[in-house]
């Protein structure tokens, strides 16, 4: 097989609100155990590919402390690496760039002995092989490719995303899906590359800009006729996480089991971070119906089409309706939750009542106590 | 850990009590709790106690163990002092010998324990289910300068003929051990576990390796060393603590966890947490008409039926209109549509046909693996 360097690239990604206000887009808590860019790296796990770098933009501490050494996917800890890339000197937010990054840490980078490398974000939730896609890029000749997908919704999802035009399998142009038409060729913002070329280019882009991104370069290459760039369409289900609003939504529509066979697919498993909790226990009065309950939980009241993680507690009598409860949530006695996203260790006492709407979730920022 | 102590855990029964659970796997790794081996149970004890060094005896199928029992990173112990290793009979200078008894087993790892040279040896058992840490009672060995410490548990006096019973002086000094006793001297049973004073317990090996006995600590190493005037202390362990050897024993720990009905707590517990393996599986769903009451469910379990007082482990699919009741059900198991389970411990990966009923009269604890049309 081709030597092959994955990049996790968290740049570059889209605000989730509060969300993503302190903690980058890939640590994002999903469907009550996974953090979104466990499906990235775990892509990059399951086909083959044993070195990776992750791209951080910030929050190291958070970053590091869900990847830990790397062993969750990495196959063989010895010929295999995970290598976490930060910019320590940029000079401001505009310059921290993946492309900045990349060449901050050139020397750590330059020097990995692979022939091809895959950047992929951490927004778009697909179960994806890439090798696949690596043969038809070693096929092609040629030293870029984009892989899209070619989707019937984009008046309502995937907005803001870069939409291209293909023929023959080739990029022949870029827009931003503004939502105009119902059909677009949507950029995965998944890129393969041939190594070296990748590295000069990152070299020779700051005579272009200092503000671009790896998408920007992309771009810059196919539009500008430098390269000649493959679009390669996949086919499988994409999560397109954009906004606070996708993020709710994606997560309830993965309640329904046919949606999930779609993200969660047979020997494709999503690894994670272990947090060696006991399994949910629920009491005598536990009313559940169409959710997801994580481990270390203690559920006493009722629970209906929720997403609930680690070590939440529903105290008896308590309600939980529609609703996204992070690790560490308490729902105390007899309180009511309706739409609502309650973020890591908020406790819930005094207050009775909180709710929003399906199409506006009520959000609860980290470790509030109302 | 203030002292030098080796832990040696005794992972070698076969456990034939519990039917089919054990065909292929030994004792020690059968599923407890819907996500845990009963073998979590005492490496976790003695990765909270500060222990830094394991040996597992295993001996009755030991692939499936050694390989979970790995390089101990589950408990934590691939850090820089520690060390776990799991250690089956084999093929040495003296010839090829299985381990004939509970003490044979530490006898034919003197050398290993040599090499480590500790002060005290920690001798455990596989199979137990107890949260503690041993710490206290190592100090209780150490301050009272005893050759051997035996924890000990109080029973009922009615229970008592069915244990190995110790009977102790004012200081809690250990005067006679009685096995299985028909008339008990006291209510006092040993939970086999043990600390020893490494040079101590070196001689007594020594002198029973070739010894016509059956090689036991509880038979013969502790009847030696008391016949020899040692001091035995007993140590009185306080809170839960099962042997899960037969089948009902076993259905009844995991609903005491499943129930919240005993000491056994397992949630909200950071100095005595249970580490166990993890599987990458998504948290367990909970379907549209399902219900689920006074139970634990492990990540990766689908749950459409209706679950009740029960064990549900990871991969576990229970389907619409199924019923599990006061059931133990085992990981990767499916109970199809409609099918009707009491008080029934499901074997990892069985199949319940749809529309089946087990165990209807309720009476003892039903055992079932493999394909169940009935």
């Amino acid at each position: 097989m081709a030597k092959v360097f994955g990049l996790c690239n968290l740049h570059d990604a889209p605000g989730l609100g509060k969300l993503t206000e302190k903690r980058p887009i890939g640590v994002v808590s999903f469907l009550g155990r996974y953090g979104l860019m466990d499906f990235t790296l775990s892509n990059f796990s399951n086909s083959g590919i044993d070195r990776v770098g992750i791209l951080a933009d910030r929050s190291m501490h958070s970053v590091i402390s869900h990847v830990r050494d790397g062993s969750i996917w990495i196959n063989n800890t010895k010929t295999g690496s995970q290598r976490i890339f930060f910019n320590e000197n940029t000079p401001s937010k505009k310059f921290n760039t993946d492309i900045n990054n990349l060449l901050a840490n050139r020397l750590h980078f330059e020097d990995e002995d692979v022939d091809y490398v895959v950047v992929a974000p951490a927004f778009f939730l697909m179960s994806i092989d890439f090798r696949k896609y690596i043969e038809k890029h070693i096929e092609s000749g040629r030293e870029i490719s984009i892989i899209y997908k070619k989707v019937k919704n984009a008046k309502e999802a995937f907005l803001n995303c870069d939409s291209i035009k293909v023929e023959n399998h080739l990029v022949k142009d870029f827009s931003v899906n503004i939502g105009r038409a119902k059909e677009a060729n949507i950029s995965l913002e998944t890129f393969i590359f041939n190594f070296k070329t990748f590295v000069e280019l990152l070299n020779h882009t700051r005579e272009i800009s200092s503000l671009f991104n790896i998408r920007d370069l992309v771009n810059y290459c196919a539009t500008n006729k430098l390269y000649e760039v493959n679009a390669f369409s996949f086919d499988g289900y994409v999560a397109p996480i954009l906004t606070f609003d996708d993020y709710c939504h994606y997560s309830m529509e993965l309640l329904s089991c046919e949606t999930r066979k779609n993200l969660f697919i047979d020997n494709w498993p999503i690894y994670t971070t272990t947090h060696n909790t006991p399994p949910a226990l629920y009491g005598p009065n536990a009313e559940v119906k169409n959710s997801f309950v994580a481990n270390g939980s203690n559920i006493q009241g009722t629970v209906i089409n929720s997403v609930i993680s680690r070590d939440v507690v529903i105290e008896e009598g308590a309600v939980v309706k529609n609703c996204i409860l992070f690790s560490g949530t308490k729902v105390g006695k007899d309180s009511r939750l309706e739409y609502v996203v309650a973020d890591k260790n908020v406790k819930i006492k005094e207050i009775k009542e909180v709710s929003g709407e399906e199409s506006c979730y009520t959000y609860i920022s980290f470790g509030a106590n109302i | 850990m203030s002292h030098n102590v080796v832990a040696m855990i005794l992972a070698g029964g076969k456990g034939t009590r519990l039917g089919l659970l054990t065909k292929k796997m030994a004792k020690p790794a059968v599923s407890f709790a819907a996500k845990y081996r009963i073998i979590d149970f005492p490496l976790s004890n003695c990765a909270n106690s500060g222990i830094n060094t394991i040996g597992v005896l295993t001996q009755y199928e030991p692939t499936l163990l050694d390989s979970y029992v790995g390089n101990g990173e589950k408990w934590g112990y691939n850090g820089v002092h520690a060390l776990l290793t799991s250690i089956a009979p084999r093929q040495t200078d003296e010839g090829a010998n299985w381990y004939k008894g509970t003490a044979d087993a530490i006898t034919q790892n003197i050398e290993f324990l040599d090499g480590l040279n500790p002060d005290y040896v920690l001798i455990l058992s596989g199979d137990h289910i107890y949260k503690t840490t041993y710490n206290e009672m190592i100090d209780l060995h150490v301050d009272s300068k005893a050759d051997a410490t035996i924890s000990v548990i109080e029973v009922d006096p009615k229970e008592a003929s069915r244990f190995g019973i110790m009977a102790v002086d004012s200081t809690d000094r250990i005067t006679e051990f009685q096995e299985k006793p028909k008339k008990p001297k006291s209510n006092l049973a040993s939970m086999g576990v043990y600390v020893f004073s490494w040079k101590v317990l070196r001689k007594y090996l020594i002198a029973d390796k070739n010894a016509d006995t059956s090689h036991d600590f509880g038979g013969d190493i502790i009847p030696a060393m008391l016949n020899d005037g040692l001091k035995l202390q007993a140590y009185r362990f306080k809170g839960y603590w099962r042997d899960v050897g037969t089948l009902s024993s076993l259905h009844e720990a995991n609903m005491d966890v499943a129930l919240a009905r005993s000491d056994l707590n397992l949630y909200n517990d950071p100095n005595t947490k249970i580490f166990t393996e993890d599987t990458y599986s998504l948290p367990h769903y909970l379907g549209k008409e399902g219900s689920i009451v006074s139970s634990i469910a492990n990540q990766g379990a689908v749950i459409l039926g209706n679950v009740k007082s029960s064990v549900i482990s990871n991969e576990v699919l229970i389907e619409e209109g199924a019923l599990v009741d006061r059931c133990v059900v085992m990981e990767g198991s499916v109970i199809k549509k409609g099918a009707k389970l009491y008080n029934t411990i499901v074997a990892p990966y069985t199949v319940v046909e749809a529309g089946a009923e087990v165990n209807l009269n309720q009476e003892d604890i039903a055992l079932i693996g493999g394909k169940v049309v009935c």
